[in-house]
Formats: C-alpha cells, structure tokens, sequence
C-alpha cells in the first residue's frame, strides 16, 4: 500500500499544486485554471521540440527529481529525518551546479539566490528535527509519529517552520529564487521541453517535503496532521496573494533575526 | 504523439515581446492577463522566456534596432509555436507605416498566424486571437519553422540542430 503512496507521489503534489493555483486565483475573485492544469501543461511539455545546452545540465535535472523523489520515499517509509533532510540538501545542490554549469547571467543569479535560500532554510529544518528529537527521543519519522503533543511543546518551532515554508514552495514574500518578471525563473531559464518537465515535478515533490514537516507537528493524531497542513496551505497562499517580494539580503535577515530566535527559544524552553 | 497533441491546446504558455510598441497594446494584453479579463482559466501563463513558450505575443512596428531581438526571440521558442500579432502597427506598421526607422509589421520577418487589429487592440479581441491561435496551435507538425529575413540556412552538428550555430549568425548581421 505504501508503494502505491510513493509512485504517485508526483500526482499527488501536482494536484496540490492545481488546488492552489485554483485557490490562488479564487482569492483574487477571478475563476482560475482547471484543478488538473499541472497535468496539462506537464502532457503539453512531452509534446515540445526540446532544446539541450549541454548534455550534464539536462541530465542534473533529472537527477534533481529522482533524488527529491527518494528523499519523499523515506519520507513515507519513516526513516531518519535528518536522513532525509540532507538528502532534499542534496537534491539542491544538483540543481544549483545546474544553474552554474551554463553560460546565462540569469541562471547564474538563480543560482545564487537558491544557495543563499538554501542558507536560510536549512538551519531551520535542522532545528526543527532536533526540537523533534528532543520530544521524541528518536530522528525516525516512524517513532515521532508515535507519540502526541508537539504543537502545544514547541509552538515557536511551528512558528519558524510556517516561515520558510514559503522559500520552499517559492511564494510571496520569499520567492527570490523564481522571481519571474526579474531573473526569469533563475536556475530554470535554460530548460525547455521534456527537462523542463523534471523541474517542473520536482516543484510538486516539494510541496510534499515541506507540508510533511507541518504533519509531523500533529504527531500520532493524522486528524491534527491534516488541519494542520490544510491551515497552513491557505496561510501561506493569503500571504502570498497579499505581500511583495522581499530582497534576498532582507530575507536571510528576516530569517536569520526572527525564526532562528524563535527555533532557540524553543530548545532553550525544552531542555 | 497524437495523444499529447491534444494538450497543446490546454496550456499555451506566452512570451511577449515589445518590438517598439507605444505601450498601449502591451497594457492591453497585461489587462487581459490580469483579473478582470482572466486569461489564466485557459491555461496561460505568462513566461517571459521563450524556451518554455508556445504563443508568441509581439506588438509594435518592429524598429530596426528590435529586429535582430525579435528574429531571435522567435527562433528561440521550440516548436510547435504560434505567432500573434496584436495591433495595427504590427499587423501594417498603422500610424508608423512608411516611416524611415520601421519595417511595416512583423510579417516581413516572421511568419505571422494571428493578425489582430486595433490601436490599442482590446483586451477582448487578443483573448478571441489567443482562442483562435490555439487551433492553429493544434494542427501545427514540429517541423522547424524559419525567419524569412536575418537567418539564412538552418546549421546542423551531426544530425542535430545547432541553435547556438543559427544565433551566431543573426549577431553577425547585427554588426555588419
């Protein structure tokens, strides 16, 4: 059963992702894409002439999305979170080599912002697993999910988890990395066609990664979990609809002052 | 494949081009990009890079110094691809028509499927036009489309097609 969870892993966040953009627009009070639209697009992207730089760019692509895709299969397996934590961190750096690897300023600039996003969530990811750790006694998602209570024990990691939540899934007010109307989509802008579908399901994978933090919170209650997920996707979409871009210097210190505090107040309050 | 080709229709992603327009229709189609008009319930987005484009969104009279851009631009966007061109200027050249520093519409560049007219064209008739381009859309093969001007021959290493080849050529026209 929890196989067929894992090879529709993508379907699964592509769907999340069409709720949203339906979501996203329903906030605007206009009518929106269909729910399956990542899908289209996806089908329409197999039907593209593609267009290859160089053969290692295209391939680090794909390589981005399978190891995102094993990183969600430990996920549901409920192995090590640190294990999987730098697993995604791995997944990353392929995708930043990709944006170095070609020769266009824009793609360099993405990559850029992808390492300094990558610094600013990271440590909040860890600390997190560790505030989980502490509550638990284990780094296995299997044994976290067996106990109860972590969001009324460490509310101010929620807290800092809610705010890279939007770096991750590249939302308002901290979708530097993306950016279109200024880099043009940064480490993406040299893929087209069936590679540019890899990035374009490792976007979905993502959604799963990071709302699998936020069910975590609700530990063995998969009722709490799943309010819990749904609160914040529409948080996180209203904040989006509602805020500008921010610098990519303003949201390292935005992250850097703010949820780092929180996360060690959190484990100063714990031990 | 047959089976996807059906998908073509269902998300049209847009590149838009100024190839020296007044603004007037680029606010147009920005209007008919936003809420009120609503383009995105077909499937739209708006790319702004044309290797994952399919609809290619030109308005202006094409200036000289736009020409290399647009060509280029154009010949960038993998096919299948669709060409719209939104205004009277750059359906005719309109008010700018045999003016010493235009080229009189795109069409002497590009080959063009759409023309839509008007000065500013609506935000209604560019929705009817991307409507319209979509069936074009459809019916197209993936043979390689050309330029008419600024392209010559199409430059293959072994039996693949080199664009960086193609490019070089129109930067060398652009400095002669």
């Amino acid at each position: 059963m929890i196989w067929v969870w894992i090879a529709f892993a993508p379907i699964l966040g592509g769907l999340a992702y069409g709720g949203e953009r339906v979501l996203r627009a329903r906030m605007q009070r206009r009518q929106g894409p269909p729910l399956l639209q990542p899908f289209y697009d996806m089908f329409k992207l197999l039907d593209k002439r593609t267009l290859i730089v160089h053969s290692p760019h295209a391939l680090l692509a794909v390589a981005h999305f399978f190891i995102l895709w094993f990183s969600i299969v430990a996920i549901f397996m409920g192995w090590n979170l640190l294990y999987i934590i730098f697993l995604h961190l791995f997944a990353q750096i392929l995708l930043i080599l990709a944006g170095y690897s070609v020769r266009s300023v824009y793609s360099h600039i993405g990559a850029n912002r992808e390492l300094l996003m990558l610094i600013a969530y990271e440590p909040i990811l860890l600390l997190v697993a560790v505030g989980f750790y502490l509550e638990s006694g284990s780094f296995e998602i299997s044994e976290i999910l067996q106990k109860g209570g972590y969001l009324t024990s460490m509310p101010l990691l929620f807290a800092a988890l809610a705010m890279v939540i939007p770096i991750k899934v590249k939302k308002s007010p901290f979708d530097v990395g993306e950016a279109h109307q200024e880099i043009v989509g940064g480490v993406e802008i040299e893929y087209s066609g069936i590679f540019y579908e890899f990035l374009y399901m490792s976007r979905f994978l993502e959604y799963i990664f990071i709302y699998s933090f936020v069910f975590l919170f609700g530990g063995v209650s998969s009722w709490v979990g799943t309010v819990l997920v749904a609160g914040t996707f529409l948080a996180v979409n209203l904040v989006d609809n509602a805020t500008a871009r921010v610098k990519t210097a303003d949201m390292l210190k935005i992250i850097y002052s703010i949820a780092m505090m929180l996360c060690i107040v959190n484990i100063a309050g714990i031990l | 494949m047959k089976f996807f080709s059906a998908f073509r229709k269902k998300s049209p992603w847009v590149l838009h081009y100024n190839a020296g327009s007044c603004n007037g229709c680029d606010i147009e189609i920005l209007a008919a990009l936003g809420p009120k008009f609503d383009l995105e319930r077909f499937g739209v987005i708006n790319t702004g890079n044309p290797k994952q484009s399919d609809i290619f969104l030109v308005t202006g009279p094409v200036t000289y110094r736009s020409r290399e851009r647009l060509v280029e631009l154009y010949s960038q966007i993998p096919e299948p691809k669709v060409v719209v061109a939104v205004g009277s200027c750059t359906t005719t050249g309109g008010v700018f028509r045999g003016m010493y520093n235009v080229e009189d519409g795109i069409d002497r560049y590009i080959p063009v499927d759409v023309y839509v007219p008007g000065c500013a064209a609506s935000p209604q008739l560019i929705i009817d036009a991307l409507v319209k381009g979509l069936d074009v859309l459809e019916a197209k093969s993936k043979e390689i489309e050309h330029p008419f001007k600024l392209f010559g021959t199409i430059e293959m290493i072994g039996n693949k097609l080199s664009r960086l080849n193609m490019a070089k050529k129109v930067e060398q026209h652009e400095k002669n």
